[in-house]
């Protein structure tokens, strides 16, 4: 043993640690070419930690020192935020800020578009006196806008019509010709809003304000969708896109909540299972991407390059391909084939077929966008995803709910 | 009157209970390889048989008694291969000191047990709706049917608890209504009891809790609430309106002290808030202070209901005394 270390000797070369953001977030924006790009463009290793929507929430706002990123969206970030798992982000920062859309800093994409009921993200944006969130515009904001869409739901036009004479309606979710043959997204900030727009649509209900409703509200909704499920007119449930997927091919449902990454992964079912364009308008939901409040230093510079780097265009191009827009589309454009942008943005006519975000093909030649335009869908929106006042209650409504739908619970 | 003269009264029943069986291990009136049985035990001495479970196990711990191939334990070391002695524990002749005896006894008022269930049945409420069965947390608490529906009466009296249609006694949900009215009260009438209390403040108090807010950094925004109601609100001359605030209070306490379990985090604003408070309190007119406690009160509402939304992403269960059934 030496009691002392040989100075004239040379050290083991030391092991430089490749530095690493670790994120947190779902399957909306985890997507593994993403990370890729990400790492070759920024030079440090990038970790993704995907959950599920309610997990996600639950690990960022009790482990907030187990990520540095946390990627979700705006309606439920209240969850995190006042749980203190967060910091501002200081848009002086985000040279792209001028460009992010009105549709998030204002509320709208127009100054006459429909705001929407529920979590516009713009009330959750900007960061008030007192560490409260809301849309008057301030210097520090909770969460980088990023990925976003307007949804409705998925029908089988061999059973609804297909005719330009047909309105698709968000009633269709509770209609007598999918009698045993409907499903809903099983989440209680989404799913729930789908039930409850149906349940308008259709006359048997009206709430004062679908975006925060009541308990006596929240009562009728689940006592209507109890009604319905007794009569058999639901045959499941689903929480990710690969489940709604097989529920199309299998021809179990004939109509149901969607996503758009959903329509590209269909085969069989992809000539007559279509996306709706309900009169009502669309449930819209936007993303995001916030910073954990452990972050200082070099390691919150890291945090900062990659939400510029989200902005930067590559990623943008990805999330285009899976039907989500991009909170500064120009320079997602520049990672686009003209014949990309001009049909997932434009709403014109796929010239060939166009690939999803890894590669195969998603997009058959000659079809178009529902909904046409980005700016045209942006403008109907009437509600979007929301943890609304009465959450805890509703939550739990509507897992019961669930439950008993799954196992076929009789009277 | 209750009898709180008695210095045992406030100790565990289990401990009382094993404190009789091991000074009659000790003297020999328990003879080693003697039989101990709960259900016994428990009507000599009067509890139900929880107690008298947590006693035995903490004898087995001391070594004083030991398991054996069959029910109960036996007295003594266990080395011993003596025959297990099968004998009703109330033919012996055991001594039970009158201040014990009288301690297990005043057990039977519901005030000894009323505290602990109060905070159970409060807190529990944001996670959904509970039914309680009286004779469940009689067992649980150990104590008689009558003292349970002494403490149940006591429950809906606080409006913590409710019958249904089917009679059963119902606990919660705590709905962001209940929530956002309970605050809306307190904006009402918090405020104007703070005025009417102004010549009565415990100044002195005041400042001490200023002091410590500078100094202390382990002090919490739920110290601080208890502080502002102690020393200054409920200084009000008029005992009606203050049991109304701390009654309108209970349940707001009970999900703080609920979330705080759950891990929420030290909320450095909430006590920056009390800090502008107590200085407008101790060294500006009351009309600013009672202004100011409005708006307080006012954001702490809009907190409160945001942070109440994690318990949605909580797996339930586990987490509730055993009397309180998820409905």
């Amino acid at each position: 043993m030496h009691g002392t270390a040989d100075q004239t000797q040379l050290a083991a070369p030391p092991a430089v640690k490749r530095r690493l953001l670790r994120v947190l977030g779902t399957s909306i924006t985890l997507l593994p070419p993403v990370r890729e790009q990400a790492r070759a463009d920024l030079g440090f290793d990038i970790e993704f930690t995907q959950l599920d929507f309610l997990d996600c929430q639950r690990q960022a706002a009790m482990e907030p020192q187990g990520y540095d990123v946390y990627e979700q969206c705006f309606h439920n970030l209240d969850i995190v935020w006042f749980w203190g798992a967060l910091q501002p982000i200081d848009i002086a920062r985000i040279p792209e800020w001028d460009n992010i859309s009105d549709l998030v800093k204002l509320g709208g994409v127009s100054k006459y578009a429909g705001r929407g009921r529920g979590d516009a993200p713009v009330k959750k944006l900007y960061i008030q006196p007192g560490g409260f969130l809301g849309s008057k515009p301030s210097r520090h904001i909770s969460m980088l806008p990023t990925v976003h869409n307007m949804d409705s739901f998925g029908f089988d036009a061999r059973v609804f019509g297909a005719s330009p004479e047909v309105r698709p309606s968000w009633a269709w979710l509770l209609d007598r010709r999918a009698k045993g043959r409907i499903a809903l997204v099983d989440e209680p900030a989404i799913g729930f809003f789908d039930a409850a727009l149906a349940a308008e649509a259709s006359g048997e209900l009206e709430f004062a304000d679908i975006g925060n409703m009541t308990i006596d509200e929240i009562n009728a909704l689940m006592k209507l969708l109890e009604r319905k499920r007794l009569d058999g007119y639901f045959c499941a449930s689903w929480r990710d896109g690969d489940e709604a997927a097989a529920l199309a091919e299998q021809g179990k449902v004939a109509i149901q909540s969607m996503w758009s990454p959903v329509y590209g992964k269909l085969r069989r079912a992809r000539p007559h299972f279509v996306e709706a364009v309900p009169v009502e308008g669309y449930r819209a939901w936007h993303g995001g991407a916030s910073l954990s409040h452990h972050l200082r230093g070099a390691q919150l510079d890291m945090a900062y390059e990659y939400l510029n780097w989200w902005l930067s265009g590559f990623a943008g191009a990805v999330m285009a391909r899976q039907g989500y827009y991009i909170s500064n589309p120009t320079r997602a454009r520049d990672f686009l084939a003209p014949d990309e942008w001009a049909y997932w943005y434009d709403g014109a006519a796929a010239t060939r077929d166009l690939p999803g975000p890894t590669g195969e093909v998603a997009v058959a030649a000659g079809s178009r966008r529902a909904g046409g335009p980005y700016t045209d869908r942006a403008r109907q929106i009437v509600i979007w995803n929301t943890v609304m006042d009465e959450y805890n209650y509703a939550a739990r409504a509507w897992d019961r709910f669930v439950r008993r739908l799954q196992e076929g619970v009789e009277a | 009157m209750i009898r709180a003269a008695n210095p045992l009264a406030q100790e565990p029943r289990y401990d009382l209970i094993a404190r009789v069986l091991r000074d009659n291990i000790r003297s020999g009136a328990l003879p080693a390889g003697f039989v101990l049985l709960e259900g016994p035990i428990a009507t000599v001495m009067q509890t139900s048989r929880v107690p008298v479970q947590t006693a035995l196990r903490q004898l087995l711990d001391e070594g004083l008694i030991h398991r054996f191939d069959g029910r109960g334990y036996l007295v003594g070391e266990g080395a011993a291969d003596a025959a297990p002695i099968r004998r009703d524990i109330r033919e012996l002749d055991l001594s039970i000191p009158p201040l014990v005896d009288d301690a297990l006894q005043t057990r039977g008022t519901w005030r000894h047990v009323y505290d602990e269930v109060e905070e159970e049945v409060a807190s529990c409420q944001i996670f959904g709706e509970f039914r309680i069965v009286e004779t469940e947390l009689a067992e649980h608490l150990g104590v008689s049917r009558t003292v349970v529906r002494d403490v149940l009466a006591r429950l809906q009296e606080r409006g913590l608890i409710r019958k249904n249609a089917a009679s059963h006694w119902i606990a919660g949900p705590l709905t962001a209504r209940t929530v956002s009215e309970k605050f809306e009260l307190r904006g009402i009438v918090e405020p104007v009891a703070l005025r009417l209390a102004a010549p009565h403040i415990r100044y002195a108090e005041v400042e001490a809790l200023l002091e410590r807010i500078g100094s202390d950094a382990a002090i919490s925004p739920q110290e601080l609430g208890e502080g502002l109601l102690e020393h200054c609100i409920a200084q009000a001359p008029n005992t009606a309106l203050v049991e109304m605030i701390r009654s309108n209070r209970l349940l707001l306490s009970a999900v703080d002290r609920a979330l705080i379990r759950l891990g929420l985090p030290r909320d450095e604003d909430t006590i920056e808030q009390y800090q502008t408070l107590f200085d407008l309190i101790a060294r500006h007119p009351i009309d600013s202070a009672c202004e100011y406690l409005r708006d307080h009160l006012s954001i702490t509402a809009r907190r409160h209901l945001a942070r109440m939304k994690i318990v949605a992403v909580i797996p339930e269960g586990g987490a509730f005394a055993a009397y309180l059934s998820p409905q």
